[in-house]
């Protein structure tokens, strides 16, 4: 080797290293500047894994809050992540110090958790987005009770109940009520008696799942099994075997996510022959987070659980929730406003504002006090409009079970029922100190649900007066 | 005695690096301590069990990070609690954690002489590829097992701490603490394993495998050994992990987690033991800050991809093909241009790349 490329060997490396340090230098004296008494807020999201493609959609809901209600402005209506400047609440600048990248996995979120409260500083945050991350987030707040965290889509039923810590929020069902109605839809319009369910084998899984096995057995029905694939199976063949044969079963319930929606589907047609739109009923994953292309189009006809959201529903506040997020970032979502992913971050930041504006500005204890009990979100009906949080700081939330429809050739849903005030306890059958939903839990009982009988018919998007029959 | 400069200078760099980490919290915010160096002392030893094994056994294993998980998974099944507000996943077995521990240990340790004695008989690429399979079966049995744990974790194992270590919730300066002096016993006692007749005849094997055996040495057996010895090690930063994060998934022993072990002993240098803290340190630093800066904004800007991994991806190719010993390599090398006449280091040992 000669002398000058040993040189190299070294310069270059050198170099490199010397390049990285000052960016990491330039980055860390960048994120220790805090003007005092500003609030800082982050947006915690995935960024990869199966929830990726929500990083802008999550953001940008939030912000559209932000800038209609704290007078935020959008710096790219394109692009959330861009960011937002001069947002005001409660007489004090708000500042968003950072979004997390999250993979819908526990290590990640443990990180990513620590990087914006810690290293970032957040006073506040509005997240996270996934089942386990929230199970995370609310252990984390345990240890961190001066800190505010204000889920932003998370289905898992743990961090309300079971943990319920004083500084955790959220202003939206867990995976359970959204799929609230829908064994009573089962039960009644379909004539179902006994089903199979097919659940992926994690907490959203189960208490999606949970949602749909207490709703329908509260009204006479019965599950006859209980398959639970690994997640991210690919072949799906095995698991079908263990469904009952559709001629043993009025039905199935489908709670696989991801790419398993449409390959359990797919083994499910390879072992009987095309599918029966009214024998299958399936959670969020029929319709929502990319279904509606790919998985939707194999059931058209068939019921579907809901996000809490209710599409196309026509009332005025959900067009004028509709239309605020519209003028900030339109577009957002491919025009689907009535996606959790952006209704209940959208929600959230809102929450936040109102309750800064009622602390004047203070944290902690104080914003915790201050941060409203109710809410009027686009989709509530209930109470006028007005949503309740229960004492855990929980949603009780109205829910509308869908149908996935086709109209010429766009596939798409419709909202079939208006599930009024949908709590996370389900009569009672959820307790702090009842197991959460796991493979065999809940058990399969005949119980009252408050709901139970008053499930609206909703045609065209508007809720009539008919009930459910 | 001979004068060393180079040793002499790396002594004066290790003093001063020590009295650094001794004053810490002094020196520190709460955020470095707690969240950047802890978690460089605990990710170094689990990359330091990688790089023993690399630098002494010529093995390159990929199943540290699925071994220090194992401790972890097995400490947070014995130790939690069930009943009355307690964790609702895993066995909660409510045993002692002092008890817990020592069987943590063990129980990984053994586990890694079995994955040893499986994977002892094949080198290279095959020896690779099976220590991965390891890593990717203790992955999916932790997620799919759902009555160890299942994919949300077990939570809350922070609370059941062994008497002697005390209260590490609320106190994290007692767990940099045990973390630093945990990381610097591991360090020694690498260093002593090495120069032991079976240190020695370990870097016999790596060298010369076949010589060994027809000297009589029983080489599976000496590998199945190392690699249990480096088990030991990984179970060590597996309990620190599930005290300093308060819980463990099978996130932490998926594939991105094990990638991101090798990448850290690639970048620190696979020849040199103190190489595995450095890589930690400059990875974790690079993680923490990197996402914040002006250079991610930039690439996102341009379309280039502005994401962490595109830049750790980068750097850890720079280094690869610049100095494919690591940040030490370079250390070694800077003083080996600047003083033509060599200069000696008593504790380099062959670069494993030669030997895969």
């Amino acid at each position: 080797m000669s002398r000058l490329s040993r040189r190299w060997k070294l310069i270059l490396p050198l170099g490199v290293l010397a390049v990285t340090a000052s960016v990491l230098v330039s980055t860390s004296i960048a994120a220790s500047r805090a003007s005092a008494g500003e609030i800082r807020v982050a947006i915690m999201t995935d960024c990869k894994g199966a929830f990726g493609f929500g990083y802008e959609i999550d953001i940008g809901g939030a912000q559209a809050a932000l800038a209609q209600y704290a007078g935020g402005k959008v710096k790219n209506p394109k692009k959330p992540s861009a960011g937002m400047t001069g947002i005001k609440a409660g007489g004090k600048n708000v500042r968003i110090v950072g979004y997390g990248c999250g993979d819908d996995t526990v290590p990640t979120a443990v990180k990513e958790t620590r990087r914006l409260m810690e290293q970032l500083r957040a006073d506040v945050m509005i997240g996270p987005l996934s089942g386990d991350e929230a199970v995370y987030v609310a252990r984390y707040a345990k240890s961190h009770p001066t800190k505010t965290f204000i889920i932003g889509t998370a289905g898992s039923q743990d961090p309300t109940l079971q943990l319920a810590q004083p500084n955790v929020f959220r202003y939206h069902g867990d995976g359970a009520q959204w799929n609230a109605g829908t064994g009573e839809i089962a039960y009644k319009k379909l004539g179902w008696r006994n089903a199979a369910i097919i659940m992926d084998d994690y907490s959203f899984g189960w208490t999606s799942a949970a949602g749909l096995i207490a709703d329908f057995c509260a009204i006479g029905g019965k599950i006859t099994k209980r398959v639970y694939p690994p997640l991210n199976t690919t072949d799906y063949s095995s698991y079908v075997q263990q469904l009952p044969a559709p001629d043993t079963v009025d039905g199935y319930f489908w709670v696989v996510g991801g790419t398993g929606t449409a390959a359990s589907l797919k083994a499910f047609e390879q072992q009987y022959g095309a599918l029966k739109p009214s024998q299958h009923i399936g959670n969020l994953f029929f319709a929502f987070l990319g279904a509606d292309k790919v998985v939707a189009p194999k059931v058209v006809g068939s019921y579907v659980g809901g996000f809490g959201t209710g599409p196309g529903l026509k009332t005025r506040a959900a067009k004028a929730y509709e239309a605020v997020v519209a003028k900030h970032y339109p577009g957002l979502n491919g025009g689907n406003y009535a996606d959790g992913f952006v209704y209940n971050y959208y929600n959230a930041a809102w929450a936040l504002v109102q309750g800064l504006t009622k602390s004047g500005g203070q944290l902690g204890k104080a914003l915790q006090n201050a941060l409203p009990r109710t809410l009027k979100p686009g989709y509530q009906v209930t109470n006028n409009g007005v949503l309740r949080l229960d004492r855990n700081r929980q949603a009780i939330q109205d829910q509308y079970p869908l149908q996935v429809v086709k109209n010429g050739d766009a596939i798409g849903t419709a909202v079939v029922g208006y599930v009024p005030n949908v709590d996370q306890s389900f009569g009672g059958l959820f307790k702090k100190t009842s197991p959460p939903p796991g493979r065999t839990q809940p058990p399969c009982v005949k119980k009252s649900m408050p709901w139970q009988g008053k499930i609206k018919v909703v045609t065209n998007g508007v809720i009539t007066n008919q009930t459910l029959k | 005695m001979t004068f060393e400069p180079k040793q002499t200078t790396e002594r004066v760099l290790a003093l001063a690096a020590l009295v650094v980490a001794a004053l810490g919290p002094v020196i520190f915010n709460d955020y470095w301590v707690d969240a950047i160096l802890t978690q460089v002392f605990i990710v170094g030893i689990a990359a330091a069990s990688l790089i023993f094994l690399a630098a002494y056994g010529g093995m390159i294993s990929l199943a540290q990070t699925a071994l220090m998980g194992s401790a972890g998974f097995m400490i947070g099944n014995m130790v939690t609690v069930g009943e009355g507000g307690g964790e609702s996943k895993g066995l909660t077995l409510g045993w002692d954690p002092t008890l817990s521990l020592v069987l943590a240990l063990i129980g990984t340790t053994l586990l890694g002489m079995i994955f040893g004695a499986v994977a002892s008989r094949s080198f290279g690429i095959y020896f690779l590829m099976i220590t991965l399979t390891f890593s990717v079966i203790t992955f999916y049995f932790v997620g799919q097992v759902t009555i160890v744990s299942g994919f949300s974790g077990i939570g809350g194992i922070d609370r059941y701490t062994p008497g002697f270590v005390g209260d590490i919730v609320t106190d994290r300066y007692r767990l940099y603490y045990i973390a630093l002096g945990v990381a610097l016993g591991v360090y020694a006692l690498i260093r002593y394993v090495g120069r032991t007749p079976f240190g020695v005849s370990l870097q016999g094997i790596r060298d010369e495998h076949v010589r060994m055996t027809s000297l009589g040495y029983v080489v599976p057996l000496h590998r199945m050994l190392a690699f249990g010895f480096a088990a030991f090690l990984a179970s060590l930063a597996g309990i620190l992990l599930v005290w300093w994060q308060g819980q463990i998934a099978p996130g932490d022993v998926g594939l991105g987690a094990t990638i991101d072990l090798l990448i850290v002993a690639v970048i620190g240098g696979l020849g040199r033991i103190e190489g595995a803290w450095i890589g930690a340190l400059a990875f974790i630093v690079i993680n923490n800050y990197i996402r914040d800066s002006w250079l991610t904004e930039l690439l996102d800007t341009l379309r280039i991809g502005g994401s962490f991994n595109t830049i750790i991806g980068v750097v850890f190719l720079l280094i690869v093909v610049l100095s494919p010993d690591g940040l030490m390599g370079l250390w070694d090398r800077a003083w080996s241009t600047v003083r033509r006449p060599r200069g000696g280091s008593g504790v380099t040992v062959a670069s494993p790349a030669q030997h895969g």
